[in-house]
């Protein structure tokens, strides 16, 4: 409460044009279907605020967060975006998901303001992107990538061969991305696709595409899905009796606390691709956890609060060189270098990509009711546990 | 037996026992349309009513879900009673729309209501036996959504005997075929028609409760179950008992039939499709006749 009262307070403050705080204007689902995923963000924002204004700001001056809820909404994303321009912030970060993101980085680059995305993998929000869209998170085929080396490490250690893969996405901006990274990748690494499938999020009975999976019986399952969706598919992939040798979530609703809450037991030996965990090797991960779970007031945080942090930090270490003009803020993103505990962030042009920070991706497994990180082999806190069949 | 055909009985008795769901919220439905004329816009939302007692029971009390229908069930037909009582009963007769609009407002309440109480992210809870299944010759069927099935057919079951079996149930369906004759003949049908809606109010509370183990709440998630209930009522003929019973089986079984065999994608437009052609080919339901009441 003191909190709220203390950012209303700020708030005000920077309403009154007061000239030592400098806005950054953040936007993101706190209410809607993305609700989970904003809260998280919220706090990862919060976290890096507090951090930066604790040692003494940005120049001397105090940085103030002023974030916008989009209701998980396109229309009102942009508007959101609007507002916040008319109040000349000198950047944005946000929005939550990419399918409203895709579309608020197409816009800021109109408005020629830098737009700092901290969660959403849509592959073509950087590739091919734009001047003004700078990404702090990975995109999305670094969750298919690390889900490869670790298939060809099973497969070259016998430790479990994978031929065979399903893929079950949602049928919008993120798990199209997936489903393209899967059918394209898998295949070309000389994987065999026996089928791939998509569902309109909200979906409730998965149970008879499942069946079909236990027919075709692949090695692999892979699945895309964002909160309730991933509980109710987790759940029926063990009611219908569906056991291939591995069942991969790829992040976003599978890397939720509340994810293993809601599939309990259903969850357990389920690998999930993600990029941050607590248990990650990057200096200040175990502190950047406590910070966050306190923001959060005791609940377990995602890897959506750290990418927000990480995201925050950017802004800040962007706004320190370019001041509260866009452009240099623009500028300064390109060459910006910093080391968080959300993993180091520089935004590079490569592989078609532009202003695409390089994350390493990893494969966590749910195991005692905990993801635990066990690829990539220089990352891994626990050892991959293969069912008993 | 070959694993595709054992997949494809294991669709079938899936989408049977989801199309029991189905009819569960469609017989409520249907009840109240029979016996008022009322389509009840709010219904899917009384689902969402019954998932969030048996949700908040849980959480505070560790009531078990199916223990908590005790208390459910009671509180549904109480908050249909009052609705019908103090709000529809009130309406009168000007306007046909009123009693529409008045539902549909309600349920906007309703869910306003739950995402203020509850907020805005999915829940669901965790029993023991929510992803527990058994074996049926191969066929794997899950627990909670077989006693979700039996826990239709005995709430239809009790529905018929005390429809045909009880003095209250012969007056429910006087009601039913003519208000203006019942009331004559001594029916106090405002009380009547109140205890209609209470019992339909009930049957969407019961669904509610018997989904949760296999699904999470949220505010919302009765809109998709208000349209399932109205494919199903006019599946089978609106105001017709049986018929939305085998219009709610009959939609399960499509849905997931379309599912397994065509593309995921279309799912809820397989149950549609079926609903257009019926409008077009029997507008009076695939078993009403034209005049038939309850």
């Amino acid at each position: 409460m003191k909190r709220t009262l203390l950012s209303l307070t700020t708030l005000l403050l920077a309403g009154a044009a007061c000239a030592e705080t400098i806005n950054v204007g953040a936007i993101t689902s706190l209410t809607g279907r993305f609700a989970t995923f904003g809260k998280m963000q919220k706090a990862g924002f919060q976290v890096a605020i507090d951090e930066i204004n604790a040692a003494g700001g940005v120049g001397g001056n105090k940085l103030a967060l002023l974030l916008v809820d989009d209701a998980s909404d396109t229309n009102k994303a942009l508007s959101a975006a609007e507002k916040l321009l008319n109040q000349k912030v000198p950047l944005i970060i946000g929005s939550y998901s990419s399918g409203i993101t895709k579309p608020l980085s197409q816009y800021m680059a109109r408005q020629k303001v830098p737009l700092l995305v901290a969660t959403a993998v849509d592959e073509t929000i950087t590739k091919p992107g734009n001047a003004y869209t700078f990404r702090v998170n990975n995109q999305s085929s670094v969750y298919s990538r690390s889900l490869l080396d670790l298939f060809k490490r099973m497969n070259d250690t016998k430790a479990g061969t994978i031929k065979t893969v399903a893929v079950l996405t949602s049928n919008d901006a993120f798990g199209k991305s997936v489903y393209t990274d899967v059918t394209t990748l898998f295949t070309k690494a000389g994987y065999q696709v026996v089928s791939k499938d998509t569902y309109d999020q909200g979906l409730t009975d998965f149970r008879p595409i499942l069946n079909r999976y236990k027919a075709l019986n692949p090695d692999a399952v892979l699945l895309a899905s964002y909160e309730q969706d991933a509980v109710a598919v987790a759940k029926q992939v063990k009611e219908v009796g569906l056991a291939p040798k591995v069942i991969a979530g790829i992040a976003t609703g599978f890397a939720l606390p509340n994810f293993l809450d809601g599939a309990g037991s259903a969850a357990d030996n389920m690998l999930v691709a993600m990029v941050w965990n607590p248990d990650v090797i990057y200096p200040g991960a175990q502190n950047l956890y406590a910070r966050l779970k306190k923001a959060l007031g005791g609940e377990e945080p995602s890897q959506h609060a750290a990418q927000s942090y990480a995201a925050m930090l950017a802004a800040a270490a962007a706004i320190k060189q370019g001041g509260s003009d866009p452009e240099k803020v623009r500028e300064a993103l390109t060459k910006i270098s910093i080391n968080t505990a959300f993993g180091p962030v520089k935004f590079r042009n490569y592989g078609g990509y532009q202003n695409q920070n390089a994350v390493v991706g990893l494969i966590t497994q749910v195991q005692g009711g905990k993801f635990v990180t066990v690829a990539p082999a220089t990352a891994a806190k626990g050892k991959l546990v293969m069912p008993k069949k | 037996m070959d694993p595709n055909t054992l997949a494809l009985f294991q669709t079938l008795a899936q989408g049977l026992l989801t199309g029991g769901i189905y009819a569960l919220i469609g017989t409520g439905l249907s009840l109240i349309f029979g016996v008022m004329r009322v389509i009840n816009f709010a219904h899917g939302d009384f689902l969402a009513v019954g998932m969030f007692i048996a949700l908040f029971l849980f959480q505070r009390f560790h009531l078990d879900p199916y223990l908590s229908l005790l208390i459910a069930a009671p509180l549904g037909f109480g908050l249909g009673y009052l609705v019908q009582r103090f709000l529809l009963a009130r309406l009168g007769d000007r306007l046909e729309s009123s009693s529409l609009l008045a539902t549909l407002g309600l349920g906007l309440i309703l869910s306003n209501g739950l995402l203020l109480g509850f907020g805005a992210q999915p829940q669901s809870i965790n029993v023991a036996y929510a992803t527990q299944t058994f074996k049926l010759g191969g066929v794997q069927i899950s627990l909670p959504l077989l006693v979700a099935g039996l826990g239709t057919l005995l709430a239809i079951g009790l529905l018929n005997l005390f429809l045909y079996r009880t003095e209250l149930g012969r007056a429910v369906r006087a009601t039913a075929q003519n208000p203006l004759g019942a009331e004559l003949q001594g029916v106090n049908t405002t009380w009547v028609q109140a205890v209609v809606f209470g019992l339909g109010v009930a049957f969407a509370v019961v669904a509610g409760v018997l989904l949760l183990p296999l699904l999470y709440a949220f505010p919302t998630v009765g809109e998709n179950y208000t349209l399932k209930a109205f494919v199903v009522t006019v599946l089978g003929g609106l105001g017709n008992l049986p018929g939305a019973i085998v219009g709610g089986l009959i939609l399960g079984i499509i849905e997931s039939l379309g599912a397994y065999y065509l593309s995921n994608n279309y799912r809820d437009a397989y149950g549609l499709v079926v609903f257009l052609a019926v409008l077009l080919l029997r507008p009076e339901g695939l078993f009403g006749r034209t005049v038939k009441r309850v």
